[in-house]
């Protein structure tokens, strides 16, 4: 069956301007693993007449009982490219002389919000992306999260419109109307595009567009497709206009009078719209005769477009013939795949642009040079982006992209944790790379080496990563950048075995999830709670089962889902907060304050960031946030972590000594961050400012031990004076919906705390997209509780958004945050009750 | 003067509340006859006389009464180094003693030195007791039972015995034994109603009831001893309540990870003398050093957040100290303290990960004893830390080493030393010349530390 031997890819590989690296993206039940199935097929892997049924990508058996992709696959394919299609490849850094055949490394990724981080991990490893659009549905939230991530890592995106066959069967759309649909869509898409990336950046034009041939039309589940370069072809001959040319006149305001024979642009009695006439009307009257049963007309259309049918297709009808028909007329996989080798970057062209994003380190020095190059002869820079589970349980394979180099089985290579840094131990380990192999969905195949620009995996490194890493022969190299994931961790539960004598087994499990997907975490919480915390129930389901089944093989007992809080405060302090040391002769002077609006935010994107300099950092939140300059130079530490989006601002004055204390300082900073005062959760947009300190002159008497704890109870008094909040996170929630069913929805939010900021219908269809803000704490059971309230006819994507301050004051016993406060105290088992603002401040 | 100490006048104006205790009868409360039969007996003739703050009052009196009957030398022993539960043989030493008598709460470790334990006495309604007992344990009567007591009744512990047994036949009861014994455990050891005696771990299918209050001493008997349950009753409450320790057991366990994931180990003393002490001292030295972790002996009187946050470079503490001590379950501290149990679960491979009981005397985990096991070598591998999140390696280190890697492994701790500098800001040794301004000197701070004088007063 298989049309390609690894020895070919091997070949392949070599030839980086023929390779492909691309993804495929859209939201969820837009038809991606479908579609990709007809690549699939055509690469020859499995039948050609099951596809669109098997979905090939879907490897994990809940992934083809639930119908839905959870684990982004990658597959290799091979595919050779017509002499006359050749033609359209302009740049010389897109294909090989003399050679006609692609290595196309595809990965199919989740459409669901909760698995973005896999889409995520995909994106970094492929130049290109095939956009799927359902064009009933149009262009969704999830269409636009992927969409905003893979211009921002620059990945080259194309667009297809899937679910035609839906379009014409079930909405029975008209052709003028269906051209309206997909030129929204088409101008949805450049809309997104235009607001991340502008045609004059590195990438060049990025907008698609149809009569250039980076649109494609059709169905993945009948699978047909077609840009309009297929139709151009079949009339170029015709009309003897070039193929170029025509392309142009099929898209767009180009009407054609079929008496006068007059190309116009405008739209008149007797003249009708070149889409619709040339390319719409041929599919409908396919459509119309094989479903109305005429079977005369279907003989002869099939005449006209040149199908003749197998023997054993001779009796089909109705839809089971329309497949065939559609398939070997315009098959969907030839479309695709032109569009891919057409329009979508090799690694030498993509590289080039994609280096600065990709590379932490100077842009001058090897690693760089042999990125930005794409060169195998290079020192080896591969960046892993996920760890595939193997057969053999505990042990993954560690699967990347090699940017630069060849990574050889057997090899000696540094491998980088996302904590490495230049010039220090810390993350990194040297050891031998096992063996390198190629991924294709159900299988693997080993190979001897891989050269720069392909994907692959790897054996033996997946010890010394936990999610993600850099592998490089190089030993001066930096790392790669790590990933930024578009959702949060924010949903949690706490897992126990059910027999308390398997803790250890679970530990095991927890230890292999963590590893296993891109973005859960598995956390053993200082009160001995281990806790899973993903991106949304749905996540944490699949997470849990993955846990139970695969990797702690035990019985597993789970909390109901929580969410994480953070501490903040609301004004600043309302008095001088002062603590001694516990020998009375060092005294911190301080005071809290929220930051202002959006800083936080800033911190989190990075924008704000402990690295920079300060100058710079200083400047930046003097202009945006009125900072007063000396003070925003002072800050001496973000914290928790040292990252986290809190700061400590020294504003004293000539205090003698000073810079003595600020380790210990910082210490006592990092602690009172780590574990607020309320409830021990992380705090979140709190500045801390020093006015003042006393220290005792004897060196000996202002040591860590004076200071460490009493920064922290000064810290926690600070807190406490200027009016302690609870933070919550919060949704965005997208639903669609019938128009009928909206107010249902309201119902629903209302009850949850929710509230609804946009509402808006569709254009073209009879679809509703409620947008709203849902807090995560209320999200449990929603889309249930929605469904029931809406006859199961709106369905809702939630993203974690922001975080925000749950009203009321934790310290009034009647309101919700001290409930909260007190159930997480009583969880983590401390005092229960409030903290006492005299335990934390002392008068002098 | 006055800008260089505090005024003196204030420590000895200061006034302190002593309640004076009320013992109506001195020689039976201390058990004077007792103890002067044990010191004429064995012949000593220079006894040390310990006591815990709260009685030091009395120790004058209890000095006198013992001075009348026989004359010897005696000395009292108040503010013990660590804790006055323990045996403070250092001090008794320091004056050369024959042996010591101890007063009040007791934790029964063994020492190298003779003692004399005279435990503090509490009244007992002993059928009052049993009455509240047998009337809440009635449902359970086919359940095996133990009886346990806080060292306050051992003096009405025949009468206790007497009607335990007669209420419950097939049980057992844990009774104090001040002599050591291979079945002791905490100072008890188990007796059915024949006399015979039985290891602590026959209690595993048995209710166990402590007499008493709550405190360190039923928590540790709780945590350690492997019961169907424990109940607490309190004779002033005259109720019978279940002590459920889970949620304790479940914070140690996060702290054997936090052993694990620590690469600096401070062994924190907080025991003198004794020859377990330093067994248990080299013991834990050697488990630090296979698992490639640096270790430091801190020794710092009684600990407090204070001083410990002095070395922020160490990761976790392990304190060897009498296992009454509270500081293990303290959470003020910048960082944890672990009992050397817990230390020995996270280092030595050869251990159980899952524990349902803890071991809180280190006594146990050495050579010949319950607990003790063996060190393992370990393999060096890598897992995920569930605390921190990154990969976590088991660096092997040497257990045996000879001259030459002693060498290099100097070496290796000043290049390790100077990794912790480098994360500090500032080293005090930058000499910074020409960095400084220079200035006129200006008047700087008058007055003492405790409160200078251009600060708001």
């Amino acid at each position: 069956m298989v049309n390609f031997t690894v020895d070919e890819i091997r070949t392949m590989m070599d030839k980086k301007r023929n390779i492909r690296n691309m993804s495929v993206i859209a939201h969820v039940d837009h038809g991606k693993s479908t579609l990709t199935d007809s690549l699939v097929s055509k690469a020859g892997i499995i039948a050609g007449a099951r596809a669109g049924e098997t979905r090939f990508t879907d490897t994990r058996k809940d992934e083809q009982d639930r119908c839905i992709t959870i684990k982004s696959t990658a597959i290799s394919m091979f595919f050779e490219l017509e002499e006359k299609d050749l033609v359209f490849i302009t740049n010389a850094d897109q294909r090989e002389k003399n050679e006609k055949g692609f290595l196309i490394n595809l990965i199919d990724s989740p459409g669901h919000v909760d698995f973005s981080s896999e889409v995520t991990a995909a994106l970094r490893v492929t130049d290109g992306a095939l956009v799927v659009v359902d064009c009933v549905s149009g262009v969704c939230v999830q269409t636009e999260t992927v969409l905003r991530q893979a211009i921002a890592e620059r990945i080259k995106p194309i667009l297809f419109m899937n679910k035609m066959d839906r379009a014409l069967l079930e909405l029975q759309l008209e052709s003028e109307e269906l051209y309206q649909t997909f030129q929204r869509i088409v101008e949805n898409v450049n809309v997104i595009i235009a607001t991340y990336s502008d045609d004059s950046g590195p990438m060049g034009e990025v907008r698609v567009d149809p009569s250039k041939g980076s649109v494609g039309f059709g169905s993945g589940l009948h699978g047909w497709a077609f840009t309009l370069k297929q139709f151009s072809e079949m009339y170029a001959d015709k009309f003897k206009i070039d193929l170029v040319k025509l392309m142009n006149r099929l898209w767009g305001e180009n009407f054609f009078n079929a008496q006068t024979k007059k190309w116009s642009k405008q739209k008149d009695n007797d003249n009708k719209r070149s889409f619709c006439m040339y390319v719409l009307d041929p599919i409908y009257k396919v459509f119309d005769a094989i479903m109305n049963f005429k079977k005369e007309e279907i003989d002869n259309l099939l005449k006209k477009i040149g199908v003749t049918l197998k023997h054993e297709d001779s009796d089909k009808d109705g839809k089971a013939l329309l497949k065939v028909v559609m398939r070997t007329w315009l098959p969907a996989g030839e479309a695709l795949l032109q569009m891919i080798a057409i329009h979508l970057p090799s690694p030498v062209v993509a590289q080039k642009y994609r280096m600065e994003m990709l590379y932490e380190g100077p842009h001058d020095d090897e690693a760089a040079i042999g990125i930005k190059n794409c060169d195998p002869e290079a020192p080896l820079m591969m960046y892993v982006s996920k760890m595939v589970p193997t057969s053999d349980k505990g042990r993954f394979y560690a699967f990347g992209r090699v940017f630069s180099g060849k990574v050889v089985t057997g090899q000696k290579a540094r491998i980088m944790g996302p904590n490495f840094q230049p010039g220090k131990k810390e993350d990194l380990y040297e050891k031998t790379i096992q063996r390198t192999i190629l991924m294709m969905g159900r299988y693997v195949e080993a190979i001897e080496d891989v050269p720069s620009g392909n994907i692959c995996g790897l054996v033996g490194v997946d010890q010394f990563l936990v999610k993600t890493g850099t592998i490089t022969t190089f030993k001066n190299a930096h790392n790669m950048k790590v990933m930024k994931f578009s959702v949060s961790p924010v949903v949690r539960v706490a897992v126990e075995p059910k027999n308390p004598a398997d803790l250890p087994k679970l530990v095991e499990g927890l230890k292999r999830l963590a590893k296993s997907d891109p973005m859960v975490q598995c956390i053993n919480e200082e009160s001995g709670e281990h806790i899973v915390a993903g991106a949304g129930e749905l996540h944490l389901e699949i997470c849990l089962k993955d846990l139970e089944e695969d990797h702690a093989c035990i019985p597993i007992k789970k909390s109901d889902p929580v969410v994480s809080y953070r501490e903040t405060v609301a004004e600043e302090s309302d008095q001088m907060c002062l603590s001694k040391s516990p020998n009375k002769h060092n005294r911190l002077f301080m005071k809290a304050q929220p930051m202002p609006e959006g800083l936080p935010e800033d911190i989190d994107e990075g924008r704000v960031n402990p690295r920079d300099d300060f100058k710079t950092r200083a400047r930046y939140l003097t202009e945006k946030y009125e900072y007063d300059v000396t003070e925003a130079r002072k800050i001496w530490c973000f914290g928790p972590e040292g990252t986290g989006p809190n700061i400590l601002v020294d504003c004293s004055k000539g205090v003698q000594y000073l810079n003595e204390i600020k380790d210990s300082v910082v210490a006592g900073f990092q602690w009172a961050a780590k574990e607020g005062v309320m409830a021990e959760e992380n705090l979140r947009g709190v500045r801390f400012n020093i006015y003042d300190v006393t220290l005792h002159t004897d060196a000996i008497h202002r040591g860590g031990g004076q200071i460490i704890p009493t920064t922290r109870r000064c810290l926690y008094a600070c807190l406490l004076t200027a009016q302690p909040r609870l933070m919550e996170p919060v949704y965005l929630c997208e639903i669609q919906c019938p128009e009928v069913a909206v107010g249902g929805i309201y119902g629903v939010l209302n009850r949850r705390r929710g509230h609804v900021f946009e509402e808006s219908q569709v254009a073209g269809t009879p679809m509703f997209v409620v947008k709203a803000y849902l807090p995560v704490n209320e999200s449990f059971g929603f889309t249930a509780d929605l469904r029931s309230n809406t006859g199961g006819q709106a369905f809702p994507q939630c993203v974690f958004d922001h975080w925000q301050i749950l009203p009321g004051d934790p310290c009034e016993p009647s309101s919700k945050p001290y409930v909260v406060v007190q159930e997480t105290r009583k969880r983590k088992g401390l005092k229960e009750g409030l903290p006492d603002l005299n335990q934390y401040l002392d008068k002098l | 003067m006055a800008n260089f100490t505090t005024d003196g006048q204030l420590c000895i104006g200061r006034e302190i509340n002593v309640e004076p205790h009320q013992f109506n009868d001195l020689s039976s409360s201390f058990d004077i006859e007792e103890t002067c039969k044990w010191i004429s007996d064995h012949n000593f003739t220079k006894i040390s006389l310990q006591f815990p703050d709260e009685l030091l009052p009395v120790s004058t009196k209890v000095y006198e009464e013992i001075k009348k009957r026989i004359d010897i030398d005696l000395y009292i022993l108040g503010d013990t180094s660590y804790a006055s539960c323990c045996i403070d043989a250092v001090a008794a030493m320091h004056v050369k003693s024959d042996a010591v008598v101890h007063y009040g709460h007791t934790c029964f470790t063994k020492t190298n030195i003779p003692v004399y334990i005279v435990l503090p006495k509490s009244l007992l309604n002993v059928d009052k007791v049993m009455k509240g007992i047998t009337e809440d344990k009635q449902a359970e009567e086919n359940n095996k039972l133990c009886l346990f007591y806080g060292s306050e009744y051992d003096h009405c512990k025949d009468n206790l015995k007497r009607i335990w047994f007669q209420c419950f036949p097939r049980s057992y009861i844990a009774y104090i034994e001040k002599v050591d014994h291979k079945d002791r455990f905490l100072g008890r050891l188990v007796q059915d109603a024949t006399g015979q005696t039985y290891s602590v771990d026959i209690l595993e299918d048995c209710f166990c009831i402590f007499i008493g209050s709550r405190g360190q001493t039923i928590f540790n008997l709780t945590i350690s001893v492997l019961a169907k349950g424990w109940y607490l009753f309190n004779p002033d409450k005259n109720k019978l309540e279940h002590i459920d320790e889970t949620s304790w057991m479940k914070r140690r366990r996060f702290l054997v990870e936090k052993c694990k994931d620590a690469e600096v180990v401070g062994i924190l003393v907080c025991k003198l003398a004794g020859e377990q002490t330093k067994e248990i001292i080299s013991r834990m030295k050697q488990l630090c050093r296979i698992n490639g972790k640096k270790n430091y002996i801190v020794s710092v009187g009684k600990p407090n957040v204070a001083k410990l946050a002095n070395f922020p470079e160490i990761d976790i503490y392990v304190m060897i100290a009498c296992p009454e001590n509270d500081l293990y379950s303290n959470r003020d501290f910048y960082k944890p303290i672990v009992y050397p149990y817990e230390l020995e679960v996270a280092l030595n491979s050869k251990r159980d990960q899952y524990f349902t009981t803890h071991v809180t005397d280190y006594d146990d985990l050495l050579n010949g004893k319950r607990h003790h096991c063996e060190i393992d070598n370990i393999k060096e591998e890598t897992d995920v830390s569930l605390i921190t999140g990154r990969i976590r390696e088991t660096k092997v280190g040497h257990s045996q080493e000879s001259k030459m890697e002693l060498e290099m492994k100097q070496n290796w701790a000043l290049e390790n030393i100077g990794n912790n500098l480098h994360e500090r800001s500032w080293k005090g040794l930058e000499q910074k010349l020409g960095e400084t301004e220079v200035k006129p000197a200006q008047t700087g701070r008058k007055g003492i530390p405790l409160q200078y004088n251009n600060e708001p007063k």
